[in-house]
C-alpha cells in the first residue's frame, strides 16, 4: 500500500506526498520566473512614440481645403487649441484616403476646392505632423463657411534631394498603432497605402531628426499601387521636392526606387 | 477512465490543476500588462493584447511540448502531464485571442477580404527578411484549433488512438512554423539580441529533451535484443531484477512487450496504453489492474481487458520462467486474450 502511494493516478483525488513536494518547488519556481520573464521581454522592447490618436473623441475645424497634390485642410488660425500644425492631411475612415468621401461630399455640395469649410473627424498628430480621419465619412461635412478662397496651396521652389529612409502610411504612424512602422507593421501598411492613405517617406536628417515626405508620381499626382511592393522596407530614392506648408512633397520614379 | 462522456470529468486535483494554471496565465499577463504601463506608457492597448497573450500562449506551448519528455525522464512530472490537454486548451484561446487582434488590427476596414489579405498584403514569400511571417501564424493557429476542438476522449475513441495521435504530432508543426512566425516577425523589428536568446533557448531545450528521450528510448530497444530463443521464447531477464507490481520492458520481433511480477506471477502484455499510447512498463499494477502512468487507464494483467464497464483491450504474450529466468514468445495473442500467468519460482 506503501509502495501504491509513491504512483500517481490523476483520477484519484489525492496527490502522493512526493509529487507533491516536487511539484511545490517546481511551482514556486515558476511563479517566480514568471514576472521575470515578463519584466524582460517588456524592457529591452523598442519604446513606442508618444503620437496621438483621439479614439472616440471628433473635433471640427474650420479651414480651407485643397485636393492637391493630396485632399488637405489648412486650418484657420486659432481653429486648434492646441498649437498643432495646421496644415492636416485627410484621410479616411479605417484603411482608406479621404479621396472618396470628399468626391461624395462634392457630389452633393459641389467642389470645395479652394473654400474654407468645416469638417469633423478624428485627430491624429505627432512629431509635428496633422491628420484628421473623417470617421464619420460623407457626415464629417459640417458647411462651406466661404466660396472666395484661393484653388491652390502656395509652394516653395523646387530642389533636388536624395534621400533614404522607410516608407509609412501616415495615418496608423502618426498615432492609430504603436508601433505603425517596419516589418511587424508591413502588412497594415500596405493595406492603407493600398486603400488611398497618401504614403510618406519618413527618413533621418544630419541632425538625426526625422524628415517626412508625401511621395507623388513624376507628375505630381498621388501615388498608391506602385509603392505597394517597397512598403516598410529601407529604401533610397531621388527626385524633386517643394514644400507645401509645412509638407515636404517629393516626386517619385518608381524605377528608380533602391532597396538599401 | 470513462465509458461514457461528460464534458470534463471533474476531480479534486484538476480544479487545483486548473486553478494554478490560470493562475500563472493572469499572472504574466498581469505582470507583463504592469510593466508596459510602467515602462512604456505610450502602449496602445491592441498591441498590448496581441503581445501579452503571444508572449503567454507561447511560454505555454513550450510547457506542453517539454513536459513529454520530462515526464519519462522524472516521473514527478507526471501530474502536470495528465492534464495537459488543459494546458492546450488554454494555450489555444490565448493564440487565438492574439491571431484575432492582430487580424483585426492589421487587416480589417481595408480595400480586401482580411483573410485573403493576410496571404495577399506582403507577397514577398522568396524572401527571409521580408517573408509574411503572419501567413505561418495563421497556419499555426488552424492546426491548434483542430487539436483543441478534439482534444476530449470523445474524438480520440472515434477517431482511433492511432490517428488522433497522428493528428496531435501536427503540434510539432505547428511549433515549427510559430518560431518561424516570431524570427521572421517581431524579431525582425525588435532588434534587441535578448529575444534571439529567449527563443533559440527555448527552442534547444524543447529540441534537447526531445533528442535526449529519444536516445534512451532507442537504447532501451537495442539493449532488449537477445539471442537467446527456445521454442519461440526469448529470454529477457531474472524475476530478481523485477519489483513486485511493477514491468520490465522488452522490444523483440517488432513487439513493444510489458511483463509485470505482480502476487507471485507473471504476465506480458502489449507495452502501449490504448488511450494515448502510453508507456505502460512505466506504469503499476494497482488494484489488480495494469494501471498506465499518463491518464490512469487500466487493464488485467492476465486478458489485457479494462476492468467492466471499461472496454479498451491490449494484446497478451505468453510469458514462462526456466529456473529464474524470464521467457516472453513475442507472437501476440488477440487484445483481450487470456493467457496463464507464469507462476514465479525462485531457486
Amino acid at each position: 500500500m506503501k509502495e501504491n502511494n509513491k504512483f500517481y493516478i490523476g483520477w484519484k483525488d489525492e496527490i502522493p506526498t512526493r509529487h507533491a513536494v516536487f511539484l511545490k518547488k517546481l511551482l514556486i519556481a515558476i511563479f517566480i520566473l514568471i514576472p521575470m520573464l515578463g519584466f524582460i521581454v517588456v524592457y529591452f522592447q523598442k519604446p513606442f512614440n508618444s503620437f496621438n490618436f483621439e479614439f472616440g473623441n471628433t473635433t471640427t475645424i474650420t479651414g480651407i481645403y485643397y485636393d492637391s497634390p493630396i485632399p488637405m485642410l489648412f486650418a484657420d488660425e486659432g481653429s486648434l487649441e492646441r498649437g498643432l500644425s495646421r496644415d492636416i492631411v485627410l484621410v479616411g475612415y479605417g484603411k482608406f484616403g479621404a479621396k472618396g468621401i470628399i468626391e461624395n461630399i462634392e457630389a452633393t455640395e459641389g467642389t470645395l476646392r479652394g473654400k474654407k469649410i468645416s469638417l469633423n473627424g478624428t485627430l491624429i498628430y505627432g512629431d509635428g505632423k496633422m491628420l484628421m480621419e473623417l470617421t464619420k465619412k460623407e457626415n464629417s461635412f459640417v458647411e462651406i463657411v466661404s466660396n472666395n478662397a484661393q484653388t491652390s496651396p502656395t509652394k516653395s521652389a523646387f530642389k533636388e534631394v536624395s534621400v533614404s529612409g522607410e516608407i509609412i502610411d501616415p495615418k496608423c504612424y502618426f498615432g492609430v498603432m504603436k508601433p505603425g512602422e517596419g516589418k511587424i507593421h508591413k502588412s497594415c501598411a500596405i493595406r492603407c497605402i493600398s486603400g488611398g492613405i497618401p504614403p510618406v517617406l519618413k527618413t533621418k536628417n544630419a541632425q538625426g531628426e526625422n524628415q517626412y515626405y508625401l511621395l507623388v508620381d513624376q507628375d505630381g499626382n498621388p501615388i498608391n499601387k506602385e509603392v505597394l511592393p517597397f512598403v516598410a522596407e529601407q529604401i533610397s530614392v531621388s527626385g524633386k521636392t517643394y514644400k507645401v506648408f509645412n509638407w515636404n512633397v517629393l516626386y517619385v520614379d518608381v524605377d528608380a526606387v533602391r532597396r538599401m | 477512465m470513462s465509458d461514457n462522456y461528460t464534458s470534463i470529468l471533474w476531480n479534486k486535483q484538476k480544479k487545483r490543476y486548473d486553478m494554478i494554471l490560470w493562475a500563472g496565465i493572469v499572472l504574466l499577463l498581469l505582470s507583463f500588462t504592469a510593466f508596459q504601463f510602467v515602462l512604456y506608457k505610450d502602449i496602445t492597448v491592441e498591441t498590448l493584447i496581441i503581445r501579452a497573450t503571444a508572449l503567454t500562449a507561447i511560454v505555454l506551448l513550450h510547457i506542453i511540448l517539454a513536459i513529454g519528455p520530462l515526464s519519462r525522464i522524472d516521473s514527478r512530472f507526471l501530474p502536470i502531464l495528465y492534464n495537459r490537454r488543459h494546458l492546450g486548451v488554454s494555450m489555444f484561446l490565448l493564440a487565438l485571442i492574439h491571431s484575432a487582434f492582430s487580424i483585426i488590427q492589421f487587416h480589417v476596414l481595408g480595400d480586401t477580404n482580411p483573410i485573403v489579405s493576410v496571404f495577399t498584403s506582403n507577397i514577398k514569400y522568396d524572401s527571409i527578411s521580408e517573408f509574411p511571417f503572419q501567413t505561418l501564424g495563421f497556419f499555426s493557429i488552424i492546426i491548434l484549433f483542430v487539436m483543441a476542438a478534439t482534444s476530449h476522449d470523445f474524438w480520440l475513441r472515434n477517431l482511433s488512438p492511432k490517428v488522433w495521435k497522428g493528428l496531435h504530432m501536427s503540434v510539432y508543426l505547428a511549433y515549427a512554423m510559430i518560431i518561424l512566425h516570431v524570427a521572421l516577425g517581431t524579431l525582425q523589428y525588435e532588434s534587441h539580441p535578448v529575444y534571439w536568446v529567449l527563443l533559440i533557448l527555448g527552442f534547444v531545450i524543447i529540441t534537447g529533451l526531445h533528442i535526449f528521450t529519444g536516445i534512451i528510448e532507442r537504447r532501451r530497444l537495442n539493449g532488449d535484443k537477445t539471442d537467446l530463443i527456445e521454442n519461440g521464447f526469448y529470454e529477457v531477464c531474472s524475476v530478481r531484477d523485477l519489483k513486485e507490481n511493477c514491468a520490465t520492458t522488452v522490444f523483440v520481433n517488432g513487439e513493444n512487450i510489458a511483463i509485470f511480477k505482480y502476487d507471485g506471477k507473471l504476465s506480458a502484455v502489449h507495452n502501449v496504453c490504448k488511450h494515448q499510447m502510453g508507456p505502460l512498463g512505466e506504469g503499476k499494477i494497482i488494484d489488480g489492474c495494469i494501471t498506465c502512468p499518463w491518464h490512469g487507464y487500466q487493464y488485467r494483467p492476465e486478458d489485457g481487458q479494462s476492468p467492466p464497464p471499461f472496454t479498451e483491450k491490449i494484446k497478451t504474450y505468453e510469458v514462462k520462467m526456466i529456473n529464474d529466468m524470464i521467457w516472453v514468445n513475442p507472437s501476440p495473442k488477440q487484445e483481450g486474450t487470456f493467457v496463464e500467468p507464469a507462476k514465479v519460482k525462485t531457486s
